[in-house]
């Protein structure tokens, strides 16, 4: 077994190539996607008419909303934006009125306008507000307005959060949803053609070579997977620690429980690559299969947007037999929500059994169709 | 020392093989003859146990392997008729792998290794990765892979397929030494009846799952010894000679080439005259006429009407 061993880390040491081209296909699409926040907020490019709108407070007002941005710039900027796509709608502030700029017809387009008529009311009422205090004599209207200002910092009514299973306070960062979701995408190639050495190396001769030699037949398969799994591991952990140590990324403080937390999922993912390697009959089917796969599992499982967006009952039906759902619901769990590990039992479980049942069914399938 | 009792392999839709009965015996370099598809590798694979029989059997000095095929797989060596080797490691990584597998270690190793390279003529390319070997050179290294463990028993399956004249030579020449220097016992199956008539002592020759003949060289050749063939040449054969040839009743069969046209007749009979007024008959220039000892090509054309390589 130490022999297969050596001879893959040889090979891979004088031909890392796929290893390297899938890691720097995760980093990119998690740096580029995710690192940018692009995808995290929705872009409002708006211009304001008049100098008065930008010295009032409904900048103030539209800034830090959860989910949307809003950039001033010139007219002509917020124009061209919003012609050539890169922003759905942009606005244009009077002193009294605005008018919304729709380039792609969506529901994000009302939701901007009830934030730009919250942000116009608010304005009007502290300026109501200022107009009684002037028009009283008893009253400074400065003191007033310093008043107002106290009391909305602190509202008559406070709120607080608290999560289930998770004492600390955590954010959905679109971050994570690349990060997690793109390297758990990726890890599937890098594993599925590590395990499709075992095909080749059957159909070119050596597995034969194997068993007539002392070797076992579980320590060829063992040394093939342990292999398969160190180097997926590898991967995802190279990954993660450029997001840890050099993006800065801190994973909630939870970056080495969402290490040990990934050998579910590489332990699934290696077996799963079993089970398509032995329902293949050659190279080029494996070719073939592989992405259909792992694009299906991505799009159903979350890793390219989050599966509370899908509304479909089948593909959320098809979700639940999907390796990587539960994968991300593991780190999304672990990083973003800090559930303890009690939490994480149930797909860590999943992920443990779905492991199984596919090793086993995949070794079957290719111990019946070579000998 | 191992011998295949009614041994058959059904698959799906044909039958590979079809009740193969042979033996080999210690020290003998036999030989397996048949065209493409005739069922010699899924015969060796059987022989192997690397494949189950549908039925039949598989006895090791007596014993049948296939329940348990421990005692064959310790004294087989196998060289595959693919390159059956890492491309992207060189000779020594190769040979350094498949000798751990078969447990050898450190200096026993790398003497062996040593030793083997040497005797393939490949000590000097130790270092160079495989992909970046000629088809000769790959094949010397498929075969002195299988010789790493000293296997008492080597089967060879087309080991010299697809190669250069040189190499071929090499190879031959490298089992034939292992025959008789280390009276290592060699199942060598080709489709080339040169390989097979150079190296082996007894031959089998099969077609279509089916054993159709087998012995000594000599024995095979007496299944032609109350013919003879005559090989006709002339600068443009013509298909009216041919015609004639073949509604000759006195000749037997008749294997027409571009330039060339073989026949087989009685050994008894004077052909000479007849072919002269058989070539005059159809206007052919004739450039020789020869008649030639039959050859192991000469037998399977006899028994299966095809040439070996159809």
């Amino acid at each position: 077994m130490r022999g297969i061993l050596l001879s893959k880390l040889k090979l891979f040491i004088r031909n890392p190539f796929v290893f390297i081209i899938f890691m720097v296909m995760s980093l990119g699409f998690a740096l580029i996607i995710g690192g940018s926040g692009s995808m995290a907020t929705i872009q409002v490019p708006v211009y304001a008419a008049d100098d008065s709108v930008r010295d009032s407070a409904i900048e103030d007002n539209l800034t830090g909303i959860d989910g949307f941005t809003f950039n001033w710039m010139s007219e002509e900027d917020m124009m061209t934006e919003v012609e050539n796509g890169s922003a759905e709608l942009g606005a244009i502030l009077h002193e009294d009125n605005f008018q919304i700029i729709v380039g792609v017809d969506s529901p994000n387009a009302g939701t901007v306008e009830q934030m730009i008529q919250r942000a116009y009311a608010k304005e009007q009422q502290k300026n109501q507000i200022y107009e009684a205090a002037r028009a009283s004599d008893n009253l400074n209207s400065e003191d007033v307005m310093d008043e107002l200002e106290a009391s909305m910092e602190l509202p008559v009514l406070s709120i607080t959060a608290d999560y289930f299973g998770g004492s600390e306070e955590s954010e959905l960062d679109g971050t994570f949803q690349t990060l997690f979701g793109f390297t758990l995408f990726f890890v599937i190639y890098t594993i599925g053609y590590n395990v499709l050495s075992i095909l080749t190396d059957k159909k070119n001769g050596i597995w034969d070579r194997m068993i007539l030699s002392p070797v076992r037949k579980w320590e060829m398969y063992v040394a093939n997977l342990i292999y398969s799994f160190f180097e997926g591991y590898v991967q995802v952990l190279v990954i993660f620690l450029v997001f840890r140590y050099i993006v800065g990324v801190d994973f909630n403080g939870k970056f080495t429980e969402t290490l040990l937390l990934l050998v579910p999922y590489v332990f699934a993912i290696v077996a799963l690559s079993i089970l398509l390697t032995g329902i293949v009959k050659n190279v080029q089917q494996f070719n073939a299969l592989l992405p259909i796969v792992s694009v299906s599992m991505a799009m159903i499982g979350g890793a390219f947007w989050p599966l509370e967006i899908v509304e479909s009952e089948f593909l959320l039906a098809l979700s639940k037999i999907n390796p990587l759902t539960y994968g991300m619901e593991v780190l999304n769990g672990v990083a973003v929500y800090g559930y303890p590990l009690e939490e994480l039992l149930y797909p860590i479980s999943i992920l443990i059994l779905m492991g199984v049942v596919f090793m086993g069914i995949g070794i079957h399938l290719m111990e019946r169709r070579h000998v | 020392m191992i011998e295949l009792v009614d041994l058959t392999k059904k698959f799906k839709h044909n039958k590979a093989v079809k009740k193969l009965n042979m033996f080999i015996e210690k020290g003998e370099i036999v030989g397996l003859l048949g065209p493409n598809g005739a069922g010699k590798s899924t015969a060796i694979s059987m022989m192997s146990s690397l494949a189950e029989p549908t039925s039949g059997d598989v006895r090791l000095n007596n014993k049948s392997i296939l329940k348990n095929p421990a005692p064959l797989r310790k004294i087989v060596g196998m060289v595959p008729q693919e390159i059956a080797l890492y491309d992207d490691l060189t000779a020594e990584e190769n040979m350094r792998f498949f000798g751990r597998v078969y447990r050898l270690k450190g200096d026993a190793l790398k003497r062996k290794i040593d030793e083997v390279l040497d005797q393939i003529g490949l000590s000097d390319r130790r270092k160079q990765v495989v992909s970046k070997f000629s088809g000769g050179m790959k094949r010397r290294l498929n075969i002195g892979v299988a010789m790493l463990h000293e296997p008492e028993l080597l089967i060879m399956d087309e080991p010299a397929v697809g190669i250069d004249p040189q190499s071929r030579n090499y190879i031959l020449e490298t089992v034939k030494h292992l025959n008789e220097e280390r009276k290592m016992t060699v199942l060598y199956t080709s489709h080339y009846m040169e390989e097979v008539e150079f190296l082996c002592d007894r031959i089998y020759i099969m077609d279509q799952g089916n054993l159709i003949a087998s012995g000594t060289k000599e024995d095979i050749k007496q299944i032609l010894s109350a013919e003879k063939t005559i090989s006709i040449k002339a600068s443009r054969l013509n298909d009216h000679f041919i015609e004639l040839l073949q509604n000759t009743p006195t000749i037997n069969r008749v294997a027409a080439g571009d330039k060339e046209v073989t026949i087989t007749v009685p050994k008894e009979i004077n052909m000479f005259p007849k072919l002269i007024s058989l070539a005059e008959e159809s206007k052919l220039e004739l450039s020789s006429v020869d008649a030639k000892t039959p050859t192991l090509e000469d037998v399977f054309l006899h028994l299966t009407g095809r040439a070996l390589r159809d």
